[in-house]
Order: C-alpha cells, then sequence, then structure tokens
C-alpha cells in the first residue's frame, strides 16, 4: 500500500492498549488497539486500564481541557520528519493541496526550485477545451467542471495556482448578466492568465487590457472620445480600475508596501488623472464585428483581442503618471503602450503586486521586509528584467518568511479560501466523480457553479471587480490584522460548509456510494479507505492527518483530544471506518484547519 | 464575518449553555429572567425595526427621481443626453415647497408609498466631514477619503467617518445594534442581521452581527447538539461535544488572533443557527409574493420573517443589513437600468405589503444607501462615479410624501453642486448637501438611540447645523 511504504517514518507499533467503555453506547471488545507510548507521536497515553475516567466521556477531565489551554499554542509537529513536513507545508502554499505522491515527488526532487523548475515545464491544463465541448457557450457549469477537473487531478499545479491568484487580482465575473454567454471567451481568458502565469507583468496587463471579456466587464469595449457639445465624457471604468486594484492601489507607498508619508499618505492618482486615462482608453472594439455599432455581437466578437477603431479614439495629448505626457496625435494602440508602460513603471506596481502574490500563496500579513523583497525582484529579476512572474514567485516561495515564518511570526499565516479547502481535501483521499456525474465534481449541496452560494468563492464569480474580498479586510472590526478571506466567512457560509463535510463524509464516502438510495448519485466520492487500514493504529491516522491536512500544524492539544476520542473504538473494519469518519469530520469542522500556517 | 470576532471572549461554552436553557423556555420568560436593570431604564416598550437597503455600485438615483418643473427639467435633459428618463417614462408627484417631480415609472411602488406620505426623498445626500462648497472642493478642504471609489465610499457611507482609517471599522448601524442590545438584554441572539455577507454599517465594538443567507433555510449545524440522520447515534453526542471542545481549543484566549477569530466565528454561526432556526420553526411565517429570481425580495422575505418573530426572539430593537448588486452601470444602462428598477420596486412593494400585514407598519423603517450618486453627464451609454445622490426612507413612521433639503442644480453651466471641472468640462459629480451623518442621526435617533451614543458614533455630525432631518415621526 502506497500510504505505509510511503510512510516509513510510521513505526509499527504493538497493540497494546485496551479500550475503556465510554459510555456513548461504542462496544469495546476487550483488548485491542489504542495509544502507543512510542516514539511516534509523543502523546502520552491517556486512555489505559489504570485510567478509566480519564475517557472521552469526560472530556473536561484530561489535558485538552480549555481551561488548561496554554498561553501560547504548541505547533509542533510530532513525531513527523522534518523533511515530510517542510514539503507539505511548501505544497500547501503553492498547489491545490498536498498528498502523499506529491510530498514524495518535491522530496525527490530536492529543493522549491528545482520543484518549480518541473512545474514550469509541464504542459498546461486548459479550461477553454472542455468548456469548448460541454457548453453550448451560455451553460455555465462546463468551465467550472472542467477547472475543477485540472486542479484535482493534473499536474501543473503552480501555473493554475498562479492562474488562479491572477483571477483574483484581473477581475472579470459572470455573476452578472453581461459575461453569462461567454463562456467560451472567458475560458480563453482564464487559460490567458495560465498561459501568462510565468511571463512578463506588463505582456499579461495588455492582453488582460485588451481582452474582449474584461472590456465587456470595465466597458472599455466601444469607450469614445468626448462629445462636449453634448456633455459626453469617456467611460473612466477601465481608467480607475486598472490603477486602483490591478496594478497601484489608492495611496502611494514606499517598497515595503507602507503608505507614504506615513499617517497622511498621498493619493496615488487624482480624478483628473483617471479623466486623462480614461481617454487613453477610447477606441477599442469588438474583434470580427462588421462596424462600431453593430449589435449582433456573435462568439466570434469574443475571439482574440480588442481592436483600434481610430474614429472614436482621442487623439489630443495626455497627462499620465508622474508627469509623463502622452503627446497629441497618438494612435489607439500608441496611446495604449504609453500608459501601460507608464502604469507598469509606477513605483508601487512592485509592492502592490508582492502583496497579492503573498497573500495569495503564503500569508495575510507579511513583514515589509518580506513585500520588499519581492518587490525588488518584480523591480529586477536580476537580469534587468522589470515584471518577471516566474522570477516573482520563486522569491514569494522561497523567502525565509515563507519557508519558517510559522516558527517566529504569531499571526503567521492566512484563512484558506473555501475552494483551496475543497480541493485539499479531494486531492488528499482520491475524491473521484460520483457514478453518475459524467466524470465531473460535485459537493454534497451544490455543483462546482454554485460554489460560491455556499462559500462565498468560485473561479471568477466574484460579486464584483473587487473580488471575493480585499487584501486589506481587517480580521476583525478595528483589528490592526489583515485577513481577506474572513471577509467571506459569514455565519451562513460556515455553518453551510459545515453540514456539507457532514454530508460529503458521512453519506458520500466509497463505502456508502454503492447505497445511495434517493440520495444525489452525482456528489464526488471520498475514498476513505487507504486511511481505514491506516487506523489499524490510530497514531498513524492523527500522523497522517497531521502531515498531510495539517502540514505538521496540528496543535498538541488538539492532538491529545483526538487520541482520547480514538481510543474508544474497535478495530474492526467497520469500526475503523467510523473512527475514520468521526476524526475526518472533528478535523475539518474544527478552526484549527482553516488556518494555514 | 469580520463581524463575528472576539466581542467577548471565552463566553462560549457558557453561552452555549445559556442557549440551551433558554430554548427549554417560553422565550418571553427567559429575556425578562435575563433583562438587566438598565435595559428596564431605557424605552425598550414598542418594538421596532430598521431596515438598510444598500444598493451596491453607486445607484444612479438621478434616474429614480427627477426633477419636473420646466426649467429643472431642461436643465436635467441637456444634462444626461442619452441617459435621461423621457416624460413619458416618468409618474409625476409634487413636494409642497418645491414643486412638480417625477419616479422613474418603474418605481411605481414608491411613487405610491410617497403618495400615502410614507416615503421621503432625501435628495443629495453623501459622504462629508463637514458642510463643502465648491471652492472647499477646489482647495481640498477637509474632503471624503479617496471620493469616488467605491470601496471607500461604501465604508465611508456605513462607517460615517470621513477616512477610513478614522472610523476604526465601526458603522453607525453597529452603533443601534450596541443600544438595541442593551434594550433587549442579554438575548441569546444579537438582533443586528446582515443577509448580504459583511457589512461595515453593522461593525461595532460593543455587539456583534449575524450574517445570514437568503438562499439557505437557517439550518441547524449537522454533528452539534445531537443533530444528524447519517451520524449513528451511538456515536453522535461524543462528536459533538468534541467539535466543541476543539472549537473551544481555538478560542482560548492565548491563542493567535488568527486561530480565535475563525474558531470564534464557528462558535457564533452554531449558536446563531441553533437559535434562529427553532424561533423561524414555531413561528408562523408571513407570506411574501415574489419572483424567485428576484434576490433583493429574498433577502427581504427573510428580514420579515425575523421582524414577525421579532418578539418571540426577546428583540424588540433589530436592525438589518440587505444588499442589492449591479448598479454599476458603466455601460448599457438603457438595458441594464429597467432590470435593476424593477427588481427593486418589486422587491420594495412586496416586502412593505408583508410588514403592513402583519401589523408592522409603523415599527418598520427602511431606508437606501449607496456608495455615491453617479455622474449627471453620460460617457455615451452609461454614467461613472459621482457623490451626492438621492435616497429614500419609507415606512409608516416616516413623514414623507415630501423632499428633505434642497434639489440640487441640474445645469451643466456655471453649477454650483458641481465637483470636478476640467478645463470648464462638466462632469455633474455633485457635492452633496446632506451629510451621511444626518442621514444617520435621523434614523437612529429613531431607534432610540441617545444623543450621547450618536455623537459617539457619528463623530463628524457636530459639524452640521441640524442633526435630525426631520422625516421620521417619533
Amino acid at each position: 500500500m502506497k500510504l505505509q511504504s510511503i510512510l516509513r517514518v510510521f513505526l509499527p507499533l504493538a497493540f497494546s492498549v485496551t479500550l475503556s467503555a465510554c459510555g456513548e453506547g461504542v462496544v469495546v471488545d476487550g483488548g485491542s488497539a489504542g495509544g502507543g507510548s512510542g516514539p511516534v507521536t509523543g502523546v502520552t497515553p491517556v486512555n489505559s486500564p489504570n485510567n478509566p475516567t480519564n475517557t472521552p466521556s469526560n472530556p473536561d477531565a484530561g489535558p485538552s481541557s480549555p481551561a488548561q489551554a496554554p498561553d501560547t499554542a504548541d505547533f509542533s509537529a510530532g513525531s513527523l520528519s522534518d523533511a515530510d513536513v517542510a514539503a507539505a507545508r511548501f505544497l500547501t502554499q503553492a498547489t491545490f493541496g498536498p498528498n502523499l505522491d506529491t510530498i514524495a515527488e518535491f522530496r525527490q526532487l530536492g529543493s522549491i526550485d528545482a520543484w518549480i523548475d518541473r512545474q514550469v515545464s509541464l504542459p498546461m491544463s486548459t479550461t477553454r477545451d472542455y468548456t469548448l465541448e460541454n457548453s453550448n457557450g451560455s451553460l455555465r457549469g462546463p468551465r467550472h467542471d472542467g477547472w475543477w477537473n485540472n486542479v484535482v487531478d493534473n499536474e501543473d499545479q503552480l501555473r493554475q495556482r498562479m492562474a488562479f491568484a491572477l483571477s483574483q487580482l484581473f477581475v472579470i465575473s459572470d455573476i452578472d448578466f453581461a459575461l453569462g454567454n461567454a463562456q467560451y471567451a472567458i475560458t480563453e481568458y482564464y487559460d490567458m492568465l495560465a498561459e501568462g502565469a510565468f511571463g512578463n507583468f506588463r505582456t499579461l496587463l495588455e492582453d488582460v487590457t485588451l481582452h474582449p471579456t474584461m472590456g465587456v466587464y470595465l466597458s472599455m469595449v466601444r469607450n469614445e472620445k468626448a462629445d462636449v457639445a453634448n456633455n459626453i465624457r469617456p467611460d473612466e471604468n477601465y481608467a480607475r480600475e486598472v490603477m486602483q486594484l490591478f496594478t497601484i492601489g489608492l495611496f502611494e507607498m514606499n517598497m515595503r508596501g507602507e503608505p507614504i508619508p506615513a499617517g497622511n499618505p498621498r493619493p496615488a492618482y487624482t480624478q483628473t488623472d483617471i479623466e486623462e486615462f480614461a481617454r487613453v482608453f477610447t477606441g477599442w472594439n469588438y474583434p470580427n464585428v462588421r462596424s462600431w455599432e453593430d449589435n449582433n455581437i456573435v462568439p466570434a466578437a469574443f475571439e482574440g483581442r480588442m481592436v483600434p477603431n481610430e474614429n472614436f479614439h482621442d487623439r489630443g495629448a495626455k497627462n499620465l503618471l508622474n508627469g509623463a505626457v502622452a503627446p497629441a496625435g497618438l494612435s489607439a494602440q500608441q496611446d495604449l503602450n504609453a500608459a501601460l508602460d507608464n502604469i507598469f513603471q509606477h513605483q508601487n506596481v512592485p509592492p502592490f503586486i508582492a502583496k497579492h502574490f503573498i497573500q495569495r500563496f503564503v500569508t495575510s500579513n507579511p513583514t515589509p521586509e518580506y513585500i520588499e523583497r519581492v518587490a525588488n525582484v518584480f523591480a529586477n529579476n536580476g537580469n534587468g528584467e522589470r515584471g518577471d512572474l516566474e522570477a516573482v514567485i520563486r522569491a514569494v516561495l522561497n523567502d525565509d518568511e515563507a519557508r519558517n515564518g510559522h516558527l517566529t511570526l504569531t499571526n503567521f499565516g492566512k484563512i484558506k479560501e473555501p475552494v483551496l479547502r475543497w480541493s485539499q481535501l479531494w486531492r488528499a483521499l482520491d475524491a473521484v466523480p460520483g457514478e453518475r456525474a459524467n466524470g465531473v465534481h460535485s459537493t454534497a449541496d451544490f455543483p462546482m457553479s454554485r460554489l460560491d452560494d455556499m462559500t462565498g468563492q468560485a473561479v471568477l464569480r466574484s460579486p464584483s471587480v473587487f473580488n471575493f474580498f480585499e487584501p486589506d479586510n481587517p480580521l476583525s472590526a478595528g483589528s490592526q490584522l489583515q485577513s481577506p478571506e474572513m471577509q467571506i466567512m459569514s455565519e451562513a457560509n460556515l455553518a453551510t460548509t459545515h453540514n456539507n463535510w457532514h454530508h460529503q463524509i458521512y453519506r458520500f464516502n466509497n463505502r456508502s456510494a454503492e447505497d445511495l438510495g434517493g440520495d444525489n448519485p452525482r456528489v464526488t466520492i471520498i475514498d476513505l479507505e487507504p486511511l481505514t487500514r491506516l487506523a489499524t493504529n490510530r497514531n498513524d491516522l492523527l500522523d497522517w492527518y497531521n502531515l498531510v491536512l495539517f502540514a505538521g500544524g496540528m496543535p498538541s492539544e488538539m492532538r491529545n483530544t483526538l487520541s482520547q476520542f480514538a481510543s474508544a473504538y474497535r478495530t474492526t473494519s467497520d469500526d475503523r471506518f467510523a473512527l475514520v469518519q468521526d476524526t475526518l469530520f472533528l478535523i475539518l469542522t474544527t478552526p484549527q484547519i482553516q488556518w494555514q500556517r | 464575518m469580520a463581524a463575528l470576532i472576539m466581542k467577548k471572549p471565552n463566553f462560549q461554552k457558557h453561552r452555549r449553555n445559556l442557549l440551551k436553557q433558554l430554548a427549554a423556555l417560553p422565550l418571553g420568560a427567559g429575556v425578562s429572567m435575563l433583562g438587566s436593570n438598565d435595559a428596564l431604564a431605557m424605552d425598550c416598550s414598542n418594538s421596532k425595526s430598521l431596515v438598510c437597503l444598500f444598493l451596491a455600485g453607486g445607484a444612479d438615483s438621478f434616474n429614480m427621481f427627477v426633477p419636473g418643473s420646466d426649467r429643472a427639467y431642461t436643465d436635467y435633459i441637456n444634462s444626461r443626453g442619452p441617459i435621461a428618463i423621457p416624460e413619458s417614462g416618468l409618474l409625476n408627484v409634487s413636494d409642497a415647497d418645491q414643486g412638480a417631480f417625477g419616479f422613474n415609472s418603474l418605481l411605481p411602488a414608491f411613487r405610491g408609498l410617497y403618495e400615502q406620505d410614507r416615503l421621503a426623498v432625501v435628495s443629495n445626500v453623501g459622504t462629508l466631514i463637514r458642510p463643502t462648497s465648491q471652492s472647499d472642493y477646489l482647495a481640498e478642504q477637509a474632503l471624503p477619503e479617496s471620493l469616488f471609489a467605491h470601496n471607500t465610499q461604501q465604508k465611508l457611507w456605513q462607517t460615517g467617518a470621513g477616512i477610513v482609517s478614522g472610523a476604526s471599522g465601526f458603522g453607525w448601524g453597529g452603533a443601534i445594534a450596541s443600544h438595541a442590545t442593551s434594550c433587549n438584554g442579554p438575548a441569546a441572539v444579537t438582533p443586528a442581521f446582515s443577509i448580504a455577507g459583511t457589512s461595515a454599517w453593522l461593525e461595532s465594538a460593543n455587539s456583534r452581527y449575524i450574517s445570514l443567507n437568503a438562499d439557505f433555510a437557517v439550518e441547524r449545524m449537522f454533528g452539534l447538539d445531537n443533530i444528524s440522520d447519517w451520524i449513528p447515534s451511538n456515536r453522535l453526542s461524543r462528536v459533538g461535544r468534541t467539535i466543541e471542545d476543539l472549537i473551544a481549543q481555538g478560542e482560548a484566549s492565548g491563542n493567535p488572533a488568527m486561530l480565535r477569530t475563525i474558531a470564534d466565528g464557528l462558535d457564533q454561526a452554531s449558536i446563531a443557527t441553533t437559535a434562529l432556526h427553532s424561533a423561524l420553526l414555531r413561528n408562523t411565517l408571513p407570506q411574501m409574493q415574489f419572483d424567485s429570481k428576484n434576490k433583493l425580495a429574498k433577502q427581504l422575505h427573510l428580514v420579515a420573517r425575523l421582524i414577525s418573530a421579532r418578539e418571540e426572539l426577546g428583540m424588540s430593537r433589530q436592525v438589518f443589513f440587505v444588499l442589492m448588486g449591479g448598479f454599476d452601470t458603466h455601460s448599457d444602462q438603457g438595458e441594464r437600468e429597467p432590470v435593476l428598477m424593477r427588481e427593486l420596486n418589486d422587491a420594495v412593494l412586496a416586502f412593505q405589503d408583508t410588514i403592513d400585514d402583519i401589523g408592522a407598519a409603523n415599527s418598520v423603517t427602511s431606508f437606501t444607501a449607496s456608495d455615491f450618486g453617479r455622474t449627471l453627464t453620460s460617457n455615451g451609454n452609461g454614467t461613472d462615479h459621482g457623490w451626492g445622490g438621492h435616497n429614500f426612507v419609507f415606512g409608516g413612521a416616516v413623514d414623507g410624501g415630501r423632499i428633505v433639503g434642497q434639489m440640487p442644480n441640474y445645469s451643466s453651466t456655471n453649477n454650483p453642486d458641481e465637483a470636478s471641472e476640467r478645463d470648464g468640462t462638466f462632469a455633474g459629480r455633485l457635492i452633496p448637501q446632506i451629510s451621511v451623518n444626518q442621514y444617520g442621526a435621523t434614523l437612529s435617533r429613531w431607534m432610540g438611540v441617545s444623543e450621547a451614543e450618536l455623537s459617539a458614533a457619528l463623530p463628524d455630525l457636530q459639524n452640521f447645523a441640524t442633526s435630525d432631518l426631520g422625516f421620521m415621526r417619533s
């Protein structure tokens, strides 16, 4: 079994501990498995025959009592090997979730850079091909289905995580009706982000600017020069959001990402600047339409990039940022080049983009030094190139703060995004689509295209261009800490997510899948059998949880509680399966796992 | 959910137990048993609920309520050009002092409430630190932070502050909720609800709010409180208890804030869903007729249900935040605006009818708010970000059928209300004449918030001549 072969660290333990009755009706059948006292867990057996009262039915009496919580949580990695834990931590940051195979692969490759080298070289998964086959262009499910198959099963994990992070920077969304019928184009947009994930930021910024879906979403398509006599001005939408949300932000900042001057920061641009850039972004139309005003927006109008029409472009001079001027007489494309170069060279862009990627991959509250180190790489990749995204992600992931911040910084890390919680579980447990699901994944309660209804998040389905959450969302009102993800952790989302885990674990697993009766045979099935085999020794099971789901960060107090909890189960296959169900449910529904360190 | 967090650490175990005891009692008894002396000293006798309808994206309110006199309407047509509402698209009303006006004909419910004197139009209201003139604007004197930016202006509207960092993230709805909590007594569940995710308006240092989802029944959390169809009964209670233990471990006071925050959120989710689930099940629900695709109506239906259960829940004061998106009409306004107007109108109509039916007409007040008004001028087929805009207050306690404040100037030449001037061109971003502080204070006072609480919640209120716009009957 691959679990055992890879988990060589798990020494076989003699089954020697006797279960005790817990008063909850779990049948106890004499001498059977329990917690060993060997080197594996470091957990003191609390459930020995000599200590019959210290059972899970009396949890307050044990070392897990909240009243005895230590002042600072202990996030020791227990007995797991340092190398495995380091690999799992890295893969939690850089992929859609580790499993034993990817941990082994990472260790074999030997270094972060070697792993990234391989990731960059892998063939790219696309969402467009699947969507072309399965959607008529308006059906919204297929692009999600294709995307989930990619991120759960495919190898190009870093590219897909980059694309997902970029999709939360250069935001478009079909939650509104505007892009509802442009499913092919939306997937082309997403694949464009994946394609450009290791390329140059300036190139990608122009591709994003001229993509027809962005043209519709932020209304740059058919933006016209002013008609002063009729009080008609150019549309300011793209001009504003490309600066506020995609590149620069509201206030001037230093390379450390700190607003300057401290305490009373200067706005990075004025309303007048926006009006000037609005004039730059005039004169662009859909490709493949007959005229500027052709209302027959055929699917081909979303193929390729927007095209200039000089008749509608404002050819006057424009004042750009930092005193630069785009002189009069430039074409739409020349003006665009000048403006995007001007934005790209703005001093805010390196720290702004550095912080975005750090927050999406590693931690919500990076130190200014961490931001500065990554920003410096954005500004110059070492070969004089600005905006090299591959160099940026290498800098983000290799940084000492990413690797060791959890050891020194109290609030290091981030609350996991909902999408990543699902992908983590499914990748860890070899999830497969339900028997009648036509090969597509589904949660217990919703298809993937409606994951946002339950969790506030689904790919390219944010409520507005402000993404699912904002980068400076306070952890709680008045807090100095930031936590973008907390913005969508409403009681409603937490409660429905909790219930979905319940359904997933107790209903849609490999053993109950054959007997779903009236239940949805399209729901993704998780395979609990490997864990059930592992559960012969409950410490092996807890080690697996700690390694794969916590990247070594399961608090020791939590581990003690789970260990006590597990001690009441017999070692029959049915009981081990029950133990896996119950412990997995406990783990998924509790707060500890939601904090990625 | 920033909302949920750690206002009162380490209360969870007690809170859950308290909740279970409460559930076993008739709710009225439970509340009075727990009511504090302070609460008895306040006037909490008659139930009141306040509903914020946030029109996200910046509603083009200049096309919702339109000047009707010849001269003003001509200015309006000239400024708005292709996106102006033609006369045939208006429903006429009049104001005793300011003459003829028109509601967008897709807002007949608004006009109907206005004609019943139950809806007031609050003219050209927006974020202000102090009264601001055109010359103040050009001199950049005491301007709100990041004017015309969605997220900042939403925060300033909801917090009443002039700068984001000055607001501490607390909203004036939260101040009402905090007052309501003292009025209601320590009821199990906070009387502040968002049906639309995070709401700065409801943030408070002293009270929480609950964020519900209109698409779901308020469902109990499986595995807790012995609720599960699938966990065998001989395992169920241990599973539930252990979940509670693990959440409590996460909430321990020595833990890092990141962990405590998410732990507290889970705990609050379980408390809220448990209490509301039973109350909503027991209570006779008001039926409300609306198109199932109408997302705002769906939110308001949940609000109506919570209002109808307010006595049972022990909430003599309630505040609600609902949100309708899609108002950022930079393009295709001709197609988008009617869709928005219909959804808004139908939702308001169905909701107010329901409130009237359950006999709560005079004890429920609703009001609109938005990021900002939009430009009077167009960009050809849409409008851009503005500043001041009209808003609407309705309910039986509203002294309606009139316009509050002076309607702005709609002219594209020498307009004294215009904020942005570049080379003499006119955009029609109007400087507000009424502050969010004044608007909020008038509503808060109706909810019983004291003058001291008001000045703490809305510190810039003192900069304005009046702190009460007079549109609420007592």
